[in-house]
């Protein structure tokens, strides 16, 4: 009887724990993901039904229930990781096309996942899914990142601790093989938050992150779009502009929510295609791409740099839900939908905050983003719903 | 004319200017009487009075706040006193690598550059990105060379040299062999000038430039050429120009979140910057200033390190500068 009292006790506070926060996110999920929300609701459903076993105190099979919960709620507090690999993503992409990019997702989901699972940090966990999405030659950053005018690769990348706001940022770095792990070391292993060009380089070769020649991040598709952007270029006589509209952003990113409560965001690059004038863009910039704090949310951002940067887009959706007090989903949709789209700037971002609830908004055709929470199973998506 | 603060009015509020036009700033840090003996304090309020006046006169003419603030920047920028320009501080390796950035409150465009190294004004450098270029940040020699495509005055790194900066590396890298590798975080002085501006179209801008950090590592970039972190501008809260330990102002997005609190929990000018300076970037451990203005004309210019270079000037011509609390 003692035993079954225990028991009733914890699912009790197993159930409480649910209430707000949890009920906001499956919400969240209902309204955005309607075969994960139907999931969601049968959870719902169960957690109901629970209660009400509990409530009659009469089978053993309902204590070992209440049991389970407690368990699932002790041993996993709220672990959510949401990447995104860019919202340059075009129309009329076949099935097959789109597994294909959903894999790399997913492994990616995995592997910060399974940091998070050797008890790691969110940090840890935005830096894993983030280096394993530069290393794929399909995403625009690290290997298979766009060209730059000159046929150069130049990379940015950018991490933040919402734990005491640590930032970590480079820009134009050509040598690193992942750029985010050097961000890393900026912001663990050095006194400044921001390095650029051969600095940040030769501060890589300091620190002993692994330095790759510029052939490493080179694929034939990216070469493809440069020579047909700057024959385009030719035919408009566009000589002074980047030749934005016709560009695809792809850009990738990360937040992450631990065990202990901390978020974390990262985000990296290779730009636009075409760029030139040392052109840095938001994915480097803490406030505009990325910005991470515990007070608020983690935010990762992509598309036309330049309207993410002017509206300091990331810090916008942290201040909205901090001092505006609007769900994180409402203040990440005005940003997107509503900031960006007057300026008519093109792009998407993640957002997540400590109670685990995130928002994927974009207003482009699409944007490769998926998600993996205390289930351990990844999804993934590519255009809407 | 100094104006001068109590302490208690210091510590509850910043002093709060109305029907301020321009005000500018020339950078935050230990500054202490014995240091700045008053001929050198003269020195540098003169300085500072010119650049009010330089955009005063630009303002009076009726052009824009743009217009007003690229004319202050550029006089402290000429300036050898100020570390931005001429008489900014070398790197590390002896060179001299300058940041800027300007923005615009009525279209919310922004322009800037970072590690440039022969725009003789970075500050137009910024301007030029804004307006010339579809970016907003461009970087290192990439930067230069548009500066030049632009056709903007370029100079010799040399002309940026000044003996007295020289000498401040000279002594910094002489007691870092001495202490060894680990040399103590110097008590710096952040030189950093800036300036924030209201047109007759009610229009803010709001623009910054710097030399960085004395001795700082090569590529290293701070808040000055960052929107939101060390410059920001908008009609509809304010235009902020900071000044301070960089890295901080960064981690904190400190312009914007002055903005943002005035925009989303509607505190009024003085209130959101007193409780950004005071409150979120104090708890960071970051030290530093800023100079704020709203589209009514009030200006507030608080800062938690001993003394900032700062001044501003009124529709009728009033000028005030100071230095101390």
């Amino acid at each position: 009887m003692q035993m079954t009292s225990l028991s009733l006790h914890f699912c009790a506070v197993g159930v409480a724990n649910c209430t707000s926060s949890r009920l906001d996110i499956l919400l969240v999920f209902a309204r955005g993901f309607p075969a994960v929300g139907k999931m969601m609701c049968k959870s719902v459903k169960a957690l109901f039904l629970l209660i009400l076993l509990c409530g009659s105190l009469a089978t053993a099979c309902a204590v070992r229930a209440a049991r389970v919960v407690a368990d699932r709620t002790a041993k996993l507090p709220h672990a959510v990781l949401v990447v995104h690999g860019g919202a340059g993503v075009e129309k009329g992409l076949t099935v097959r096309q789109q597994e294909e990019y959903r894999q790399v997702l997913s492994a990616a989901l995995l592997r910060g996942y399974a940091v998070f699972k050797r008890s790691g940090s969110s940090l840890a966990m935005v830096e894993a899914a983030v280096r394993y999405l530069e290393d794929s030659p399909l995403f625009n950053a690290g290997r298979g990142a766009v060209l730059t005018r000159d046929g150069k690769i130049e990379l940015d990348a950018a991490i933040m601790d919402g734990r005491g706001r640590a930032a970590g940022a480079v820009a134009g770095v050509t040598v690193v093989k992942n750029p985010i792990s050097l961000a890393m070391a900026v912001m663990r292993r050095s006194p400044h938050v921001m390095l650029i060009g051969e600095g940040a380089n030769q501060f890589g070769r300091e620190q002993g992150v692994e330095i790759v020649d510029q052939k490493y991040f080179w694929t034939q598709t990216r070469q493809n779009e440069l020579d047909k952007m700057l024959e385009q270029e030719k035919l408009n006589k566009q000589s002074n502009r980047s030749g934005f509209a016709a560009h695809k952003y792809g850009t990738v990113g990360a937040v992450a929510l631990d065990g202990s409560g901390n978020l974390a965001a990262g985000t990296s690059t290779g730009g636009l295609t075409g760029k030139r004038w040392g052109r840095v863009g938001d994915s480097a910039i803490i406030g505009s791409g990325t910005y991470a704090d515990n007070k608020s949310c983690a935010v990762s951002c992509t598309g036309q740099g330049e309207w993410f940067i002017r509206f300091t887009a990331a810090a916008d959706v942290a201040a909205r839900y901090r001092w505006q007090k609007v769900p994180l989903r409402d203040a990440a949709d005005t940003v997107i939908h509503k900031v960006l789209g007057s300026g008519h700037g093109e792009g998407g971002l993640i957002a997540l905050d400590r109670h685990g609830v995130f928002a994927m908004p974009f207003n482009t055709a699409g944007m490769f983003r998926g998600y993996i929470c205390a289930d351990g199973k990844p999804h993934t998506f590519v255009y809407d719903k | 004319m100094p104006v001068s603060y109590s302490p208690r009015e210091m510590i509850s509020m910043p002093k709060v200017y109305e029907n301020v036009l321009l005000a500018v700033h020339g950078g935050a840090g230990v500054l202490t009487r014995e240091v700045v003996t008053p001929s050198i304090e003269q020195k540098y309020l003169l300085r500072l009075e010119a650049a009010l006046k330089a955009g005063y006169q630009v303002l009076k003419s009726g052009k824009s706040s743009l217009d007003a603030v690229v004319a202050a920047i550029k006089v402290l920028e000429n300036s050898p006193l100020f570390n931005a320009g001429k008489g900014a501080v070398f790197t590390h390796e002896g060179r001299i690598e300058l940041d800027a950035s300007i923005m615009d409150g009525s279209t919310g465009r922004a322009g800037a550059v970072a590690c440039v190294t022969t725009i003789k004004n970075p500050i137009t450098g910024a301007r030029a990105v804004m307006e010339r270029s579809p970016h907003v940040l461009l970087m290192g020699k990439g930067a230069d060379r548009f500066a030049r495509q632009v056709g903007l005055p370029v100079v010799e790194p040399s002309y940026f040299f000044t003996q007295r900066q020289w000498e401040r590396l000279k002594k910094i890298l002489r007691e870092e062999r001495q202490r060894g590798k680990a040399a103590p975080e110097r008590q710096q002085k952040f030189g950093t000038v800036g300036a924030v501006a209201r047109d007759i179209a009610g229009n803010l801008a709001a623009g910054t430039s710097t030399g960085g950090m004395l001795n700082k590592q090569f590529g290293r970039v701070g808040d000055s050429p960052i929107i939101g972190a060390g410059t920001y501008a908008s009609n509809d809260t304010c235009a902020v120009s900071a000044t301070g330990h960089g890295e901080y102002f960064m981690r904190c997005v400190t312009a914007y979140d002055i903005a943002a609190l005035m925009k989303y929990a509607k505190l009024p000018l003085a209130q959101a910057a007193h409780q950004v300076i005071h409150q979120s970037l104090e708890q960071a451990g970051g030290k530093g200033g800023v100079i704020t203005l709203d589209a009514h004309g009030n200006c507030a210019m608080p800062f938690n390190s001993e003394g900032m270079y700062r001044g501003c000037i009124t529709a009728d011509g009033t000028v005030a500068v100071a230095i101390f609390k």
